[in-house]
Parts: C-alpha cells; structure tokens; sequence
C-alpha cells in the first residue's frame, strides 16, 4: 500500500472517470443489497412448510350447474366422497372450503369471550370432516379428530355454528399461550351464543391467506366439522403412493358418473399440490428471478465498466507504466498499482452505495411495507463489489504489468 | 562500472533479422563522463535502453557495476534500475498528474524508503537543481528545461552510480540546453558516472570522452576516412 497518495493525487485528474466509476459501483451496490434481500424474502417465503403432506395429494373443484337445492347438493357431495374413497388409486378424500397455498378464502375473527370487542386474532376457516387430516397428511398432536356424526352442513350465508373445532398448534399457543388450548372455549362465530370447544391440535397447518402484510396469521387455522354447501365445492384427494396420475383421472371419471350436472374446469379444475404450490408462489419465484436478473445484468455492467475503464487508462498511461518500470518499477509494484487504484474507487463506491442502499429500503420500507434491510446484506454487497471490482480490473492491470521499461524511451 | 563485450541485439521478424547492435564493445570506467554519437539508426538508443536494463540484448555479456546481467529476472533488473541507475530522457518523461515532489518521489516509494528519507533526498535533489521552491508545481506549470531538471532531480534523488542521459537537450531551446549542460557538468565533478546519447556535437565536446556508433558498431573516428572531416570539425577525441 506503498501507493495510495500517488494514486490519490493522480485519481485528481481523472475525476469524471473516477466518479462515473464510483457512482456506477454505489449504485449496483444499493440495488443488488435490495434485490437480494427481495429475493430472500421471497425464496423464504417458497420454503415454508404448509403443513400438508403434499405428494400424492390433488384437488378437484366442481361447480354445480345446478345451484336451487343446498339439500340436494350436500347429497351430491356425499355421493361424490363416498365415491371417491371407493376408488382403487385412491387413499382418501374430503370436501373442504380451502386449503393453504389456495390463496384465497374464509377467515375470521377469533375471540376468547363473547363479549371480546376486539379480536384475539384471525385464522383461516377450512371446513372439514373425519377424514380431513388423513387426506392432507396432517398430524393431530392433541385431542381427538372429528367423528362421522359430528359433521354437519353449511350454507355460505350462514353465521358459522360449530360445538367443536381443531385448531393449528400456531393458533392454538396464540390464543392461549399459558397453557394447552384443548377442551377450551373459543368464539369462531360472530354469534356471541355460539362458542366452540377445542377438541384437536395440529401440527403446523399453514392459512390459506399469505399476505405479507399479515405474517402473524400465516399459520392460524380452524377446522370446522362441516360440508359448505356452496356454488362448487372442493375435494382433496389422496391417491394412493406412485398412483396420483391414475387417481386424478378415475376421480374426474367417477364424479362424472356421479353426475353429468358439475363443471370441473379442464385447466385448472383438477391440479395436483404440486401445480397448487407452483401458482401460489409464481409472483414470488417470478419476482426473485426478475430481481436475480436484474442483479447479474448490473453487476456485469458495473464489471464491464470497471473493466473497459482500466483498459482505457492502461492504454493511455503505457508510456507512464513504462516510465515506472524505468525507475525501477516491478511487474508486481504495477499490478499493485492499478489494482490499489481499483480499491480505492470501490471504497469510494461501497461507501456511498452502503448509505443509498439503506435510504432505499427505507423508502421501501414507508411505501410498499418491507421489511428492514439486515446489514448483513450491506456487508455482504460491500465484499462481493469489491471483489467483482478487483477481479474486473485483473485482467487490464496485468496487461498494464507486462508493459515493457523501453516504452520510456519510445516517443508517443 | 559499464562494461558490454561481443555484445548483439536482434530483432527477429519472420522474414528477416535485423542486428541493431553487433560485436558492440564498450568499457565506462567509474566517473567518466561518455557521450555516445552517431547518425540516425546507428544504434545509439538501443545501446542506451540495453544499458539501462530497459530491454535484453541477443548475445555477448554486459557487466554493471561488476554484476553480469545477462541472466537477471524481470525484478533483479527492476531493483538494478532503481538502485543503481538514473535516467534522463528527451522528452523528461515525468508523470504529468503527479506535482514535482511526488514525481521525484517514484523511485524512491519503490525502493521502500521510509518517508522522511525521501523527503529529505527529493529537497536535497531540488535544491540541487535550482527548483526547491517548485516542488508542489504540476509539470504543465514548468518550462522545458525546468522539467528537465526535475527530470535530473529524479535520476539524483536515488544516488546511482550510473546516469543515462538521453538527448538530454533535444527538446530545449539553446539558452535552456546550455543550463541543463552545466548542470550535468557540475554533477559530473562531484563523481557521477554519466553515459549520454546525443546528436549534438557541441554537447558531444564537452564530454570526457566521445563514442561514436555506426551500424550498430563503436568505430574509431580516427581510423576511418570517412569520418576525418567530422571528426576534425568538432572534438578530436574519440573511443
């Protein structure tokens, strides 16, 4: 570091290269910090659990064509399951409302006394039967499941009524985090004379609204013992193990044969989880590669300007190189040369591109709801810029030491 | 202190070699004060850069200040260049983003010098010159010859035992050759060794000794008829 005020005072005549340079280098900084925190945030968020076992599991959506009769339709749906769990490829089915990764749905505002004028908190609802866990593969951790008689039928119009519930272990340590939520009373229902026990716990059972701006109901679920007897209905099916492909295919089939009056959608109508996950998370997966992309073009312009920059200036100081080596310059002492002279314009860069990464994630921050930026990224984006630096200007500056001492000596 | 014997430079193109110097022989005794003469393409210039260690030559040997070179890597002669030799160029060669002071500086920043060191040999070496008071000065800010002599402060600064001077005038106005002259002179009798190219014969006859290249060879003026009437016109003296 022998070097440094020389560099300093000749980066003085060089100021608009310096500072273009400089300032192309913050702001690849500032950017990439925040598009790789987005993309954190973002690839965080794809690999939560959802709680449900999620091989082997699809879901059917059948709208009725013939929507007078709740009473007909809940006969329907039994047929239908009862169909469905008749199947060979088939393990098991259940009618439900949602299911997490759906992306939309009920939820409502749980409570702990009926005269609570402000919720406890939100969880989703996903109307259930006995045999709802065994389909989604979730494990019950306390309690009891339902049992065949306790499941009863609901119209969407209807305040919701339920004598029983099971709760995800999340909403369940919410609610009553002193202690186990089994056997407690909760209020589901907007009705104050409606309370519900908790009968079961699960483990984790992810809610079907994932907004970021609601992190703390993410996990909050309710399972009411009930078929909604709604416009269409959903089934989750569990094929049996290597048989998901036949199951979705016999189940199609067999509702069908069941009745010719449903509309089951021939893009999406049957999806497996897998499909359900994909579109749930397509904007994040679509946002982290966009961020990915816009992270890599940056830092290969910012490389290709540290790059393009050096070369010039090798190019127009061969003469002075050849003066240094002259005066007994090493290869060594010029490679340190440029490079320290690369280092200190990434010092420079960093330094600003620290404090407009911050003010960035701040603006973000009050305007789209983000979280804060960890530092960790800053210190991370410090190091990667300036070795991105270092390694751009490798290639010129050792161009720049194999300059020959006779280049004194030639006349320009 | 210089001393080339049967020494050669090639330089090899797929079709033909050219000898820019062939069976050079030269001996530079500890403070003598040489000039090198001879027309355009003698090989005055190759004889210099190979002198100063700036590029290899093809054959024979060169010895330095005792030490044969031939067989030195890239920083061995870096460290004889900067240790043990001073340049002085046409065209001063200094670094025009850097002031006076931090130009005189370079050489010395890569022997390692310790900075109060420098400072006190760049001052030294200015005062010597007559520009101490022109050490924060940008070569842009300098007339031709007082960047010559900064030039000179330069090669000074480092104490060599050798100073290649090439055309160290050329690109000066007589007033201003003639200052740089003495200066050398007066360096000179303090017990520098100085090798200096140039074209000029009044700067020629005022060195010790006269060296006169042709084809790449030292040839005794004396002993050629061709150069009777030239040698006659200015010095007399001759290697």
């Amino acid at each position: 570091m022998i070097q440094i005020k020389p560099i300093l005072a000749a980066m003085r005549h060089h100021k608009a290269g310096t500072v273009l340079i400089a300032l192309q280098i913050a702001l690849t900084l500032a950017i990439v910090c925040n598009a790789l925190f987005i993309i954190q945030q973002r690839t965080a968020r794809l690999s939560r659990p959802s709680g449900v076992e999620e091989s082997n599991l699809f879901v059917i959506r059948s709208d009725w064509a013939d929507k007078s009769d709740p009473q007909h339709t809940d006969i329907q749906m039994q047929a239908d399951l009862l169909a469905l769990r008749q199947l060979g490829s088939v393990q098991d089915a259940s009618p439900t409302n949602s299911f997490p990764l759906r992306g939309g749905g009920w939820d409502n505002f749980i409570k702990l006394a009926p005269d609570q004028v402000k919720m406890t908190t939100d969880a989703a609802i996903y109307f259930a039967d006995e045999h709802s866990l065994a389909t989604l593969g979730t494990k019950l951790i306390a309690g009891r499941n339902f049992t065949a008689s306790e499941i009863g039928s609901q119209k969407p119009r209807d305040r919701l009524s339920s004598a029983q519930v099971i709760i995800s272990k999340d909403l369940a340590q919410r609610l009553f985090p002193a202690g186990s939520a089994l056997g407690k009373t909760i209020y589901v229902s907007a009705d104050a004379n409606k309370p519900s026990t908790v009968i079961g716990i699960t483990d984790t059972l992810q809610a079907h609204m994932q907004s970021r701006r609601t992190p703390d109901y993410a996990y909050n679920a309710v399972l009411i013992p009930a078929r909604l007897l709604d416009d269409g209905t959903v089934y989750l099916v569990r094929a049996k193990p290597g048989q998901l492909a036949a199951a979705m295919h016999d189940a199609t089939k067999a509702l069908y044969a069941q009745s010719r009056m449903r509309i089951i959608d021939r893009k999406d109508g049957v999806m497996t989880f897998a499909q359900v996950r994909q579109r749930f998370y397509k904007s994040d997966l679509g946002m982290a590669i966009l961020m990915g992309i816009i992270s890599v073009v940056l830092l290969a312009i910012t490389a290709a300007g540290i790059v393009g920059l050096t070369s010039f200036w090798v190019g127009q100081r061969r003469k002075q190189i050849g003066v240094r080596r002259a005066l007994g310059a090493t290869r060594g002492d010029i490679l340190n040369y440029f490079l320290t002279e690369n280092l200190l314009i990434g010092i420079g860069g960093v330094l600003a591109g620290a404090v407009l990464a911050i003010g960035i994630n701040l603006w973000m921050v009050t305007q789209f709801e983000m979280a804060r930026l960890s530092l960790a990224y800053v210190a991370v984006g410090v190091v990667a810029l300036l070795l991105l630096g270092q390694g751009a200007v490798l290639a010129p500056a050792l161009r720049a030491s194999h300059v020959s001492p006779v280049e004194a000596t030639r006349s320009v | 202190m210089l001393k080339m014997t049967h020494l050669s430079k090639v330089y090899r193109t797929e079709v033909v070699e050219t000898y820019a110097l062939r069976d050079f022989n030269i001996d530079v005794k500890e403070g003598e004060f040489v000039a090198v003469t001879g027309p355009s393409g003698s090989g005055k210039t190759t004889f210099l850069t190979i002198a100063g260690l700036l590029e290899t030559f093809s054959g024979g040997e060169y010895h330095l200040d005792g030490i044969e070179v031939s067989n030195l890597n890239d920083n061995a002669r870096s460290k004889i260049r900067n240790e043990k030799i001073g340049f002085i160029f046409q065209a001063f060669n200094l670094i025009p983003d850097l002031n006076v002071f931090d130009n005189i500086e370079v050489p010395l920043r890569y022997r390692g010098m310790k900075a109060a060191e420098r400072k006190q040999r760049i001052m030294d070496s200015l005062e010597r010159v007559g520009l101490a008071s022109r050490a924060k000065h940008y070569p842009a800010e300098l007339s031709g010859g007082q960047q010559q002599r900064v030039a000179i402060a330069r090669a000074l600064a480092g104490s060599p035992r050798l100073l290649l001077a090439d055309e160290p005038t050329g690109n000066l106005d007589t007033q201003m050759a003639r200052s740089v002259l003495e200066l050398l002179e007066d360096i000179h009798r303090e017990g520098a060794t100085i090798v200096m190219v140039t074209h000029d014969p009044e700067l020629a006859a005022r060195a010790q000794r006269n060296v006169h290249i042709i084809d790449g060879q030292v040839v005794d003026l004396s002993e050629d008829p061709r150069f009777h009437v030239v040698h006659a016109e200015h010095t007399g003296t001759n290697a």
